[in-house]
């Protein structure tokens, strides 16, 4: 039952995954074509985690909360619901943005409890973690391109504001630095998306359920979640100026932290 | 004859000052009418903009014109002679005709060589002529500061190279905007300042420009103009949130945007940036509402500033237009003293012929009665007498009267003879 519990989640985690889409697209393209059908695959997510969760209550006779992974399915499973539920009461689904990436880390962790066998194949296993380097690199870059436009911002907002002449002329104009900002931020946000992905199911493969209380996850995820509320500060209030500067600065801190936290799992990782 | 101009721009006072002293439009022939009725003077002009208020008289050599202007604006703007006298300016003679000059070529606005002045001159100019403010010199003066404007903007690239403070509100909104092409304008107030500003962006490609005024005809010949889209004046408000450059120009007394009312429209917004213009004085826009975030307002003096940079550019360009004016103002002296002459002249005659037949016609009656001969002879005297006299100070009034700096032998010479004010 366990098994099958875990099977229905996997199969829930695909189906989020659209959801993460319809969010990178309006993020990064501000393309909102495939909210329907990641609003129907949403549901079907919610019905399959929640078939899941019954299923293994059934089996365990108690509710599942008996580990990490049981707590963060169970979370993720209550969030979905009270999306739709707002959903559906106030036709309000301008919150899919930040709800469905969230929703889809939080089952994509959840349903990898129960470890898979090893690597076969050590170049695979290589590739898998470059792939995830890689995307976590590009998304430092392009968030380190947010926090420099959002600063260079905040100093021509000043300059505007203060109605001095034009010291600083060679500035871009505040829409352009805008534009910088919104779409680095949403490239950003997709790289780290991708890298965090990569990393959680290459850290699962690797070393199967122990990875779940490292620090360096926490941290990791942690940061992620800090990158999916700034991005929906700004999409949503509006956020600019200097509350964006510092949210951004913030992001970045905690990025250079989880890079800190991963630079003493190298032996681990060149094992 | 004297000439006299008083008054105050955006360099000797500060908006607040000049939104007191700014005369409505509907108020100048009754303050014209005023201006012409005080004792001493004889013709009056009112020049009031937003960056100026200028009032120019001509007035008899013994009036003290210069308390009699103060004393009208202070009256005629209900404000303390003693609050406002700080920020005047006072020109006499050749100061003053120097001053309109200036002031007609742009090279005393706020934004050297912007070209709104020329019109805001001209309608005064107009106005005081119809309401019979001016007759004599002024008309002079003002048809000849027509002339050197021209000569100034054909002679000199200060026309080419001017921006106006349009064209500065327009730089500022690339500053914020980046390409203006998208974005939204809102015009309140239909007056020329608001047009000129409105083509301004219009040509700087923005996407749609609403306008509105409380008389809807003037928002509508606006809208035709610059290629608009008229809306109830009632309801601006709610469209706000949509537009992303506000360029308030209205006659309004109060505040016709509020901090509240701003914030309100950000936050339907979601914060996106908003420039805000205000051109008016007094001012249209509450000024606390450049705290907001994501605001940018811009008043009148704020634009000097802004272009104050770019002006240092243009000082090549003043020096050849201040040539010009230098020239002009000689020719100008030249011709208000040579007005002058010619009748002096005929008065100096007129009032020695006066004194010698009076003097005469007092001894008369010792000579007993006089042959035909001899009264010819007495008559020669007489002329004699007279030209003798004369010859001296006619010679000297012509000499000097090709001279711009002898401006001041006219009058000894009136003074000297008696020759009366006029």
């Amino acid at each position: 039952v366990i098994i099958a519990s875990i099977f229905w989640l996997r199969v829930a985690t695909c189906f989020y995954a659209v959801g993460l889409l319809h969010s990178m697209l309006a993020l990064v393209w501000r393309r909102n074509s495939l909210y329907p059908l990641a609003r129907a695959t949403f549901r079907i997510g919610v019905i399959l985690q929640g078939v899941a969760i019954i299923d293994l209550a059934r089996a365990t006779g108690r509710v599942p909360v008996d580990n990490p992974y049981q707590t963060l399915n169970l979370c993720a499973f209550l969030i979905a619901v009270a999306f739709l539920a707002v959903e559906w009461r106030y036709h309000f689904g301008s919150t899919a943005m930040p709800h469905f990436p969230l929703v889809f880390i939080m089952t994509l962790v959840a349903a990898l409890e129960r470890p898979v066998a090893t690597w076969t194949d050590v170049r695979v296993r290589d590739t898998w973690l470059v792939v995830h380097i890689v995307f976590v690199l590009a998304g430092y870059a392009a968030l380190l391109l947010t926090a420099v436009a959002s600063i260079f911002y905040l100093i021509q907002e000043r300059r505007l504001k203060s109605k001095k002449s034009r010291l600083l002329e060679r500035l871009p104009p505040l829409a352009t630095l805008d534009n910088v900002i919104s779409t680095s931020m949403g490239l950003g946000f997709l790289l780290i998306t991708l890298g965090v992905v990569f990393g959680v199911t290459w850290a699962f493969i690797e070393s199967g359920t122990r990875w779940i209380g490292d620090a360096t996850v926490t941290i990791s995820l942690f940061t992620w979640a800090l990158f999916l509320a700034m991005i929906y500060l700004r999409a949503s209030a509006g956020w600019r100026g200097r509350k964006a500067a510092v949210m951004a600065l913030v992001v970045l801190g905690c990025s250079a932290l989880t890079w800190v936290a991963h630079v003493g799992l190298r032996p681990t990782l060149l094992r | 004859m004297k000439l006299l101009l008083t008054g105050l721009n955006h360099r000797t006072a500060p908006v607040e000052v000049r939104e007191r002293l700014a005369f409505e439009e509907k108020a100048l022939p009754e303050a014209l009418d005023q201006l012409k009725r005080r004792p001493g003077l004889l013709e009056g002009m009112i020049l009031s903009t937003c960056n100026r208020v200028e009032v120019a008289v001509t007035a008899d050599e013994q009036a003290d014109a210069g308390s009699a202007v103060e004393d009208f604006l202070a009256e005629a703007r209900s404000v303390e002679r003693g609050w406002v006298s700080p920020y005047l300016y006072r020109y006499d003679g050749s100061d003053a005709i120097r001053h309109v000059f200036r002031v007609a070529s742009s090279l005393d606005s706020m934004i050297v060589g912007e070209p709104q002045i020329l019109g805001q001159l001209k309608s005064a100019y107009a106005l005081a002529k119809e309401r019979g403010a001016i007759s004599g010199f002024l008309d002079l003066l003002m048809t000849r500061a027509f002339n050197v404007a021209k000569r100034v903007r054909s002679e000199t690239e200060i026309g080419e190279s001017a921006v106006s403070v349009s064209y500065a509100a327009v730089e500022l909104a690339r500053d914020i905007f980046g390409s203006l092409q998208g974005t939204r304008v809102l015009v309140v107030g239909a007056g020329e300042m608001a047009e000129s500003a409105a083509r301004h962006l219009r040509r700087a490609g923005v996407a749609e420009i609403l306008v509105t005024n409380r008389t809807r005809e003037r928002a509508e010949a606006l809208a035709a103009e610059v290629g608009g889209r008229v809306i109830d004046y009632e309801g601006f408000h709610a469209t706000l949130p949509e537009v992303d450059i506000l360029l308030a120009s209205s006659g309004a007394t109060e505040y016709i945007v509020t901090r509240d009312e701003m914030r309100t429209a950000l936050g339907k917004r979601r914060n996106r940036p908003v420039f805000l213009i205000d051109i008016a004085v007094p001012r249209n826009i509450e000024p606390s509402v450049n705290e907001l975030e994501s605001v940018f307002l811009y008043d009148i003096d704020d634009l000097e500033k802004v272009v104050d940079t770019n002006l240092r550019g243009r000082v090549e360009v003043a020096h050849q237009a201040e040539e010009i004016i230098r020239e002009e103002v000689d020719r100008m002296v030249l011709r208000m003293k040579t007005r002058e002459v010619a009748p002096t002249i005929v008065n100096l005659q007129e009032q020695l012929d006066l004194w010698v037949k009076g003097e005469i016609e007092r001894q008369r009656s010792k000579l007993g009665r006089l042959t035909p001969e001899q009264e010819e002879a007495l008559e020669a005297i007489k002329r004699g007498i007279v030209n003798k006299i004369a010859h001296g100070p006619i010679t000297e009034l012509r000499r000097q009267a090709a001279d711009p700096a002898g401006l001041h032998a006219l009058s000894m010479i009136r003074k000297l003879f008696r020759l009366g004010g006029e």
